[in-house]
């Protein structure tokens, strides 16, 4: 992975002459740039604006697109800042924050993939069937998974398909497996939603907030698993799952 | 009647609350004389050692799981991607603390309450050449503070209302010039350095009068055109001219050697060394300066021709001990690049250079003390540009004769860009890549005489912590999640902590005693707290 971005940086260096006074995102849609955008908004931006960019303190960045805005203008909002606010200008070059405008877009609101195939009426019966105990999705479900009422505006049919596929291949931070062991040997499983060194907060299995002291348990177990299960095509046909991201694709926000 | 009673209340009560009209004010002898006098703590490490090792006793091993908060104190806001930096000093039971964007407040320490808060008019251009809005405290002398600013100024404040008394200018804050750190008041002079690096600047250490703020000499540590040191670049003085290597963190003062030890950080641009061929002196080192004339004694670099931004902005931590049969004045720093040094501070004589962090780097020096580099970065990732430990203070406890430090282990690949080099923007050349998923820390006990490890304490994410050290035999330092924590020195167990509610970053903690109770104090987030043993 490490190396993957290292490659797509060194291109963009060379693919980045000079681009002062720019007002056409050089780097738009340009994939490496996007990668080294998020290295640049991991450092800088994630702070108030949240590691997904969909806010924290500060506002979510992923629907700018969807309200109307275009590159240059997020580019001069970054430059300059925001008067009156927390929101700082910035003086770090400008292909830097051409890639940082770059890697945001990436990651904002996609257009529906209307014309793929599947059918989404079956596809939202497998979901309710198959993925709601763990994952809510616009108006009832669980939490261990991430919130899917809104998956279908920021994230690619491509990428479903993968997370379905293979859901350890990336995981969220909030949704990493743990195991918790007791000293008298019982074994606690859930995803882990914060750890300093003398505690662990995480989800459990049961969907239960809990928090403990590492003073009080015997061994904290990480696991690189994902507590998703993976959908192989044996377990879940390439028609199932065609309708499956047909229907995710529909969902848009309406939690 | 009345009277009466307001006296009889007066002298049942509490200590008056208010600072002492009759005090003469801060001498050179009482900075000169340290911890002597429990009730202060008058300059940004405790002493003029860098030691942050206090004489105070009363909270020990056996009771700090006692501990308990006896105040909060609130700034009000939040710093922007960063910490709430400052060391408070303080005099007659009023602590003076700078903040974040150029405030700063006289506190109450019994019960945390402001007498006076100051905010200085920032411009809005700030160029933010100290990456960040910080500051990490006063200096003090007489009856005035001494405040650098984000503007790159030097203030002179009234110590009872927080008024300005004078104000100069350091450098031009729109070429990215900025001030953060704590001045080191010495006699008659008031020390300071710059930030800036990131930009096309020059960095300086300068002294000042504290009655007048004039300039009494500048040190530059990017030298001239055809001054010494100017051999180890490119004959361009324009390159000269940007070279960076600021000086934005507290140094360090031998009072017998009139000696002044300051750290000095990376020349630009930061990870693109191609328009600067050569070691680029007096960048990422160490110098000993005459505090008379500013006049360079010696120098010792750590990084020749640093890609990484691996600033030597350190605290120089001076200790006199025994080194293989003989007493030796010594300087000793962990570096951001990796290494534990420890140098004759006289002569600046290398004495030990071991790695104290698993750093992939470099593993040893040669006999000149350059690191024998063996990755790049084309062999795995480099420790990131935050560094194997950073500013935060350090400590040494010279009882145990151990060296307290925060280390960092993390994983980062730097990618080299061309440089822009626009007034005001900044120029480092280059973008970087950190694995979040690989980054720890550990608090780390050195032995100073083999750079050994004696124990560590692991957190679980790259930490940005400073480190107290108390004769009782504690060590208090913190983590990125929000602890304070106090251990025992010996043997780094942790014996309490208590969760701030936001990480402790570059901060170190400061005690002193108030009617007879060790305080100890941490900034964190947009607090301060006073911890104390329970009155009962």
């Amino acid at each position: 992975m490490r190396h993957t971005l290292l490659s797509a940086v060194a291109l963009l260096v060379l693919a980045a002459p000079t681009v002062a006074q720019q007002t056409a995102n050089p780097y738009d849609s340009d994939p490496a740039a996007m990668r080294a955008g998020r290295a640049l908004f991991a450092n800088r931006c994630a702070e108030c604006h949240g590691a997904d960019a969909r806010g924290f303190s500060g506002p979510d960045l992923t629907v700018l697109w969807a309200e109307g805005t275009s590159d240059e203008r997020v580019f001069q909002t970054i430059r300059s800042g925001v008067s009156g606010s927390i929101m700082p200008s910035s003086t770090a070059p400008d292909n830097e924050i051409w890639a940082m405008v770059a890697y945001v877009k990436s990651i904002s609101t996609v257009a529906a993939a209307l014309d793929a195939p599947g059918d989404p009426e079956r596809g939202q019966e497998l979901v309710q069937a198959r993925c709601t105990r763990c994952h809510y999705v616009a108006g009832g479900g669980g939490y261990l998974g991430p919130d899917l009422s809104r998956i279908g505006a920021v994230r690619t049919r491509e990428s479903l398909m993968r997370s379905i596929r293979e859901p350890a291949a990336s995981i969220q931070p909030g949704y990493r497996t743990v195991t918790l062991v007791t000293p008298s040997g019982d074994r606690i499983r859930g995803v882990a939603k914060g750890e300093d060194a003398f505690s662990v907060q995480i989800l459990d299995t049961r969907q239960q907030l809990r928090g403990y002291m590492k003073s009080d348990l015997a061994e904290v177990v990480r696991e690189p698993v994902s507590l998703m299960p993976e959908f192989t095509s044996a377990r879940l046909p390439d028609e199932d799952l065609n309708d499956i991201v047909r229907y995710l694709g529909t969902l848009r926000g309406n939690r | 009647m009345w009277v009466a009673t307001v006296v009889g209340l007066a002298l049942a009560g509490p200590a008056p609350v208010t600072a002492q009209d009759d005090d003469a004010g801060v001498t050179y002898d009482d900075i000169l004389a340290g911890f002597a006098d429990p009730t202060r703590w008058l300059t940004y490490s405790g002493d003029y050692s860098g030691q942050r090792h206090s004489p105070l006793t009363q909270i020990t091993p056996a009771n700090a799981h006692r501990l308990a908060p006896a105040w909060t104190f609130q700034t009000g806001f939040d710093t922007r991607g960063r910490g709430f930096e400052t060391t408070p000093l303080v005099l007659d039971g009023v602590l003076y603390v700078t903040g974040s964007n150029n405030y700063a407040w006289a506190i109450d320490a019994r019960s945390g309450r402001p007498f006076w808060q100051y905010r200085r008019q920032l411009p809005d251009d700030l160029t933010y050449g100290a990456s960040a809005p910080v500051n990490r405290g006063f200096g003090i002398l007489g009856d005035r503070l001494f405040m650098v600013t984000l503007d790159a100024h030097l203030l002179a404040l009234d110590r009872a209302t927080g008024s300005i008394l004078w104000d100069v200018v350091l450098a031009d804050y729109k070429v990215g010039y900025a001030a953060t750190l704590a001045p080191l008041v010495l006699d008659g002079k008031v020390i300071v350095g710059i930030s800036g690096g990131e930009y096309a600047t020059r960095g300086f250490i300068d002294a000042y009068d504290p009655e007048t703020g004039e300039q009494i000499w500048r040190f530059y540590t990017i030298p001239g055109p055809g001054e010494p040191g100017s051999e180890t670049w490119p004959d361009d003085p324009l390159t000269l001219a940007r070279g960076g290597s600021g000086t934005w963190m507290n140094g360090s003062y031998d009072p017998e050697l009139d000696l002044i030890y300051w750290g000095t950080g990376n020349p630009n641009p930061d990870y693109n060394g191609d328009s600067r061929p050569g070691d680029n002196l007096y960048s990422n080192s160490i110098v000993a300066l005459e505090a008379e004339t500013g006049a360079l004694r010696w120098h010792f670099q750590f990084t020749p021709h640093d890609l990484n931004d691996w600033d030597s902005n350190h605290v120089p931590v001076l200790v006199d001990l025994e080194w293989e049969g003989e007493e030796r004045q010594v300087v000793m720093l962990a570096n951001r690049n990796g290494f534990f040094y420890v140098l004759d501070r006289e002569t600046g004589e290398l004495l030990l250079g071991e790695p104290f962090t698993g750093t992939t780097w470099a593993r040893e020096l040669d006999a000149a003390g350059r690191p024998i580099i063996l990755n790049d970065g084309s062999q795995g990732c480099l420790p990131d540009p935050w560094g194997s430990t950073n500013f935060y203070p350090p400590s040494f406890d010279p009882n145990l004769e151990l060296f307290f430090v925060t280390a960092r282990e993390t994983c980062a690949t730097f990618v080299k860009q061309e440089p822009e080099y626009v007034p005001g923007r900044q120029s480092t050349g280059g973008v970087i890549w950190i694995d979040q998923d690989q980054g720890w820390s550990a608090l780390r006990a050195l032995d100073p005489r083999s750079g050994e490890l004696e124990w560590e304490f692991r957190y679980p994410s790259p930490t940005f912590a400073g480190v107290m050290s108390t004769a009782s035999g504690l060590v208090f330092a913190g983590d990125h999640e929000g602890n304070f924590i106090a251990f025992e020195s010996a043997t780094g167990k942790d014996l309490w902590h208590y969760q701030t509610g936001s990480r402790i970053w570059g901060a170190g903690a400061m005690t002193f005693m108030l009617d007879g109770r060790q305080m100890v104090l941490i900034p964190s987030g947009s607090t301060l707290v006073a911890f104390a043993l329970p009155l009962d």
